[in-house]
């Protein structure tokens, strides 16, 4: 049921990673993996990128091990 | 004997030859133990995302190798005591880990030919 009435268009989501084919994310790929961070560092959750729980945990995991090494941001210095 | 990869940040301030011989104390008693070097990835040096004991850089290294599980341990005891390691990472390695390499290969754009043929000056 549409909230704003039949103005509001709805696109299906779908997880880009299965659309790339992506088999297994890499933590060292931090190019890839900061589409999935926000601009203050967080992980984008499911329900707005629109991955797939298989990827998304991927994801998850892959940011975690980013962050210890370095390549990605826990959080961003540029609000405090 | 499982495959590990293990990235180490060293100090941006060391100098290639000291890199060089931390490197040989890491990969040194994998042989001795009967593991094996499978890779090493040098990454250079790299900004960090946030500093790391007030350094903005740090030099990587990516090291590929199978070793007995109990030796991880004693690694990582090393890597905390060593100073010049900023931030050290173990993970077992993927198990088809040739995959990752062989993502997005660069394809050459063919050059193309000059499609203006020359034109006759009478």
């Amino acid at each position: 049921m549409a909230r704003d009435g039949e103005s509001r268009s709805y696109r299906r989501k779908f997880c880009k990673l299965c659309f790339d084919k992506v088999d297994r994310i890499d933590y060292k790929d931090d190019r890839r993996l900061s589409r999935f961070i926000t601009d203050r560092g967080k992980i984008v959750p499911r329900r707005i990128s629109g991955t797939c729980a298989r990827h998304q945990s991927q994801i998850t995991e892959a940011v975690k091990r980013a962050r210890i090494l370095a390549l990605l941001p826990f959080t961003s210095d540029q609000y405090r | 004997m499982k495959l590990y990869e293990t990235t180490i940040i060293f100090d941006p301030g060391l100098e290639e030859a000291r890199i060089n011989e931390e490197l040989e104390r890491v990969t040194g008693p994998i042989a001795q133990a009967g593991g094996e070097v499978v890779e090493v990835q040098r990454w250079g040096k790299k900004k960090l995302a946030y500093n790391i004991k007030k350094r903005r850089d740090g030099t990587y290294v990516h090291v590929k190798h199978k070793r007995p599980a109990p030796l991880i341990s004693e690694m990582d005891r090393r890597f905390r005591l060593n100073e010049s390691v900023l931030r050290h990472l173990t993970v077992l390695a993927p198990k088809e880990s040739p995959r990752v390499a062989e993502e997005a290969p660069k394809t050459e754009g063919a050059p193309r030919a000059a499609e203006v043929a020359p034109t006759a000056v009478e």
